[in-house]
């Protein structure tokens, strides 16, 4: 049984009156893949962004790998997100006047340092070796996404975050990055931790919650995702 | 206050300096304090007892050698650190092992805190260096000292100091605190240095004929070779000599060659560890960059110096019918007060500047305020020295009306109860011979 890289215990968080996250007690194990669904409002953003270290609860613990979350500073979240974590967005967040190899090459610098071949041999690895010098305008919805794939994965994070990546994706370019990012997640072994809508996408993973009104009402095992 | 307003660069050196014995010698703080403190107190007393009973200028001069000794050691470190960074490893397991042990630290914390404390005592003259002040002096030191160790571990720790760095930094504070002081000052003396061995040199060739005393060199031609003559090129010169070590030090820093990261599989891991080296790199940069701002604090306050000198505006003077002029010992001025006084001497449409000056041992002298071979800028008075404005050499009290270098070109005079009597006609063909005889040189190179 593998060790757990995220567990939270009573993690909650209010924004003023409104409480987007009731008290949530979860684990979530090494190289998992945990879909997270809910109809808009139920709090599985809210989720993804604290775990990701982008915004902080408002109480309860949460662990992340070695790191205690509540206990970092604003410096220690940075390093955190920068080693740890690697995000793939719906609405891609590319720079629009940086080319494909330059986006990835962006991660890189905040990172360490950029390595152009390195990011060519990622973008390589998503089947984009032949749009390197495409900027995202002159690339398709699902182009863009395997280029935020590149970007996410360049780091080597620890956490793959999704926060309803084939959300604005036809059914043919979904399934072409759910089967990416099972691939990769085979061979990097990253936990991957998936917000989506889409109940046939939540079924890529091993294993599925349901929050509600910033409860987790119901949480269900999927036999695709750990075949 | 004006002396407090004086020891400011003094303890802002210490500090400095203490600040960056702590950070060089980590977890040996207290060593640094005490050595420190006992190398600053046995300085200024050692310094105070020197001043006293031994004559002139010599324990300034020691003190100087000894911050000479400083730029010479600055510059084989900053050479050997070049030399290193380029791969041609130079074993030093016994020097590196010592510099880490106890007694390491020790020794040079007590070499820098002798020195700051022997600079600081060089402040105080005569009376003002008693046993109350040398208390009052340790005592601030001291503290200081404590305080900046204790400030030091909450100041950047991404600051990191290495011998050659740590070597460029003391050398630094040493000199922004020697060069607060008229008497210790270097950079002075080594732009004269610099700028009589560029005449000396130039003068060579013509000697050799290597540049023969042709009608194809016109005056053109000499305004070019007159520069080397000038006081600019002093001044770079020694700019050059004194930045040189800092910038082999960045250089030194630079040269490092970035950690062997082929092996590391993961591309993150290898960038990481580059990006790690890189970092590093940059703040030992730090240092150096540091190092030069303090240098040229140094230099600025080797130009400018705080200090206020006696330049007393000229009185003009005339001679009697027989060409005699007749300076009255007491009556407006004081004569014997110790400080020179200028006077200006008008007849024929030709004029002549000069002072008359009783020296502390009682000594009568007259002087032209020029000398023979710099512009004729004038002299000031400080510190028990005149200073020639152009060159910014210091001239002993003593030693002035003796004839040479950039002393005051001397006058013959008649020294009587009444007062001091000079020929007139003299006093103006010396003028004429040799102030505007260097004047021409300096201007035309020629």
């Amino acid at each position: 049984m593998a060790a757990n890289i995220i567990e939270t215990s009573g993690l909650t968080r209010s924004y003023g009156d409104i409480c987007a996250l009731k008290p949530l007690d979860l684990r979530v194990a090494e190289g998992e893949w945990l879909s997270v669904m809910g109809h808009s409002g139920s709090g599985k953003s809210t989720l993804l962004n604290i775990m990701g270290g982008l915004d902080r609860p408002s109480g309860g613990s949460l662990r992340v790998g070695e790191e205690d979350l509540l206990a970092l500073t604003e410096d220690g979240l940075a390093r955190f997100r920068r080693d740890y974590v690697g995000i793939i967005f719906q609405q891609h967040h590319l720079v629009p006047y940086l080319s494909a190899v330059e986006n990835v090459m962006l991660a890189q610098y905040f990172h360490s340092v950029p390595d152009e071949a390195e990011a060519r041999s990622a973008l390589e690895r998503v089947g984009l070796g032949h749009r390197l010098k495409n900027r995202p305008g002159e690339l398709s919805g699902g182009e863009q996404q395997r280029v935020c794939i590149a970007r996410a994965i360049i780091n080597s994070p620890k956490l793959l975050l999704g926060d309803e990546p084939t959300g604005n994706l036809d059914h043919k370019s979904t399934l072409m990055i759910m089967e990416l990012l099972r691939e990769l997640r085979a061979e990097e072994r990253f936990t991957v931790i998936m917000v989506t809508h889409n109940q046939e996408v939540a079924t890529w993973g091993d294993r599925t919650i349901y929050l509600d009104d910033g409860v987790l009402v119901r949480e269900e095992r999927n036999e695709q995702g750990e075949s | 206050m004006a002396l407090a307003y004086k020891l400011i660069p003094l303890f802002l050196a210490w500090a400095g300096a203490v600040m960056v014995l702590g950070r060089g010698f980590p977890g040996r703080r207290p060593m640094v304090a005490v050595a420190g403190s006992a190398g600053y107190a046995g300085g200024l007393a050692a310094t105070f007892l020197l001043v006293r009973f031994l004559p002139g200028d010599l324990p300034f001069g020691i003190i100087k050698d000894a911050v000479g000794a400083g730029i010479i050691l600055m510059w084989g470190v900053s050479v050997a650190a070049v030399y290193r960074s380029t791969g041609r490893d130079v074993p030093l397991p016994w020097g590196e092992r010592f510099a880490h042990t106890r007694l390491g630290a020790g020794i040079c914390a007590l070499a820098t805190g002798i020195l700051v404390g022997a600079i600081c005592a060089c402040r105080f003259t005569g009376a003002d260096a008693s046993v109350p002040v040398f208390l009052l002096l340790v005592l601030a030191a001291v503290v200081l000292a404590c305080a900046v160790l204790a400030a030091e571990r909450f100041f950047f720790s991404s600051l990191t100091m290495y011998p050659s760095g740590m070597t460029v930094a003391l050398v630094a504070f040493l000199l922004l605190s020697s060069s607060s002081i008229l008497r210790l000052d270097l950079f002075s003396p080594l732009t004269m240095k610099v700028m009589k061995f560029a005449h000396d040199f130039v003068h060579q060739f013509f000697e050799s004929m290597l540049i023969p005393d042709h009608f194809f060199f016109n005056s053109f031609t000499w305004d070019f070779i007159g520069f080397f003559f000038g006081k600019q090129v002093g001044f770079w010169g020694a700019l050059i000599i004194w930045f040189v070590p800092v910038l082999l030090v960045a250089l030194a820093v630079n040269l490092v060659r970035l950690p062997a990261v082929a092996h590391i599989r993961q591309g993150a891991q290898r960038r990481k560890m580059l990006a790690a080296a890189i970092r590093e790199r940059r703040s030992r940069l730090v240092v150096p960059a540091l190092a030069a701002v303090i240098f040229a604090a140094a230099v600025y306050q080797s130009r400018f110096p705080s200090v206020e000198y006696w330049d007393p505006k000229p009185v003009s003077v005339t001679a009697s019918p027989s060409g005699e002029i007749f300076i009255p010992k007491k009556g407006e001025i004081d004569l014997e007060d110790e400080k020179l006084h200028k006077y200006l001497f008008k007849q024929g449409g030709r004029e002549a500047r000069f002072f008359v000056l009783m020296a502390p041992s009682g000594q009568w002298t007259v002087d032209l305020d020029a000398c023979a071979i710099c512009k004729p800028d004038g002299y000031g008075q400080a510190e028990g020295a005149v200073l020639c404005y152009y060159c910014r050499t210091l001239i002993p009290l003593d030693t002035v009306g003796k004839p040479g270098g950039c002393n005051p070109v001397p006058v013959p005079f008649t020294a009587k109860d009444d007062g001091i009597h000079i020929d007139g006609l003299t006093l103006i063909n010396r003028w004429g011979e040799t102030v505007q005889a260097t004047t021409r040189i300096k201007e035309t190179g020629k």
